[in-house]
């Protein structure tokens, strides 16, 4: 059984690196979409618009620091997983999915409406699922 | 406004699908190579050097470059809370590829727990 080989216990610096990584997370989505904020009624029209959506989009120094950001969640993740399982970790991880929204807010002035929290509570539930189903005990087809 | 709606959705799942299609690749090409974790850094850093030489991981990583294109322009389309929301749908895939391709065997919880994530995506496109 997987749970034999249960890593070390969440210590609080665990839970420090968590959130860390969460924030992260967020501002690299965060960078993204100030990167394309310029391009907010960009038409696609065919491969020259593509092309220089792209170009646009590669000279915004918000769409770097996204990127170094995914470059720190790669590293601050792969820490966080080489002390405590998988199972664990995204659980705890998938609160980004309340802090994207609640910087959307405060910073990017979107809307969020009571319907779209229960979809984001939802979805929550449906992580949470997932990441403990690792664990599950899965009886093999029998042939 | 409806119209775009599905527009966006539409290139949401097709992000998802490229990540979906960077992470079979990855895990084919790291099952592969046979590693057992080790904390030897020497160890490590061959493994490394003997990923970034397979052809397979690039392909996955053509995908993964891909998959952010169509992300920062549906970003350029959409709100960033619903747009994130609504990535969550990388689950499904996700675990469609690996029962379908990878043969791996998926769970009552893990059917839950997607269904669950269907649900929130569709309240999250309602509002």
């Amino acid at each position: 059984m997987i749970g034999d080989i249960s890593k070390k216990k969440v210590t609080f610096k665990i839970i420090a690196m968590l959130v860390f990584s969460d924030i992260l997370e967020t501002a690299v989505h965060f960078c993204f979409k100030k990167s394309v904020f310029a391009l907010d009624n960009f038409q696609l029209t065919g491969l020259a618009s593509a092309a220089l959506f792209i170009k646009t989009v590669s000279v915004s120094p918000y769409l770097w620091l996204g990127l170094i950001s995914v470059g720190a969640v790669f590293v601050v993740w792969s820490t966080i997983l080489s002390k405590i399982d998988l199972s664990v970790a995204v659980p705890i991880a998938s609160f980004s999915y309340i802090l994207v929204p609640l910087v959307s807010i405060i910073f990017l002035h979107e809307r969020v409406g009571v319907l779209r929290w229960l979809g984001i509570i939802f979805i929550l539930l449906g992580v949470i699922a997932v990441s403990l189903s690792s664990r599950e005990k899965i009886t093999p087809v029998i042939k | 406004m409806k119209e775009n709606l599905f527009l966006i959705l539409f290139l949401i799942a097709l992000t998802s699908i490229c990540d979906t299609i960077n992470q079979l690749f990855l895990k084919s090409t790291i099952d592969g190579l046979n590693f057992s974790p080790s904390f030897n850094i020497f160890k490590i850093i061959r493994f490394i050097f003997k990923l970034v030489k397979t052809p397979r991981l690039w392909v996955g990583f053509i995908f993964s470059v891909i998959s952010l294109v169509i992300w920062l322009f549906v970003l350029s389309k959409s709100d960033l809370n619903f747009a994130f929301s609504a990535d969550s749908m990388h689950y499904i895939f996700i675990a469609l590829a690996s029962g379908l391709v990878l043969k791996e065997r998926i769970g009552s919880l893990r059917w839950i727990g997607t269904a669950c994530i269907v649900i929130g995506i569709i309240l999250a496109s309602l509002s």
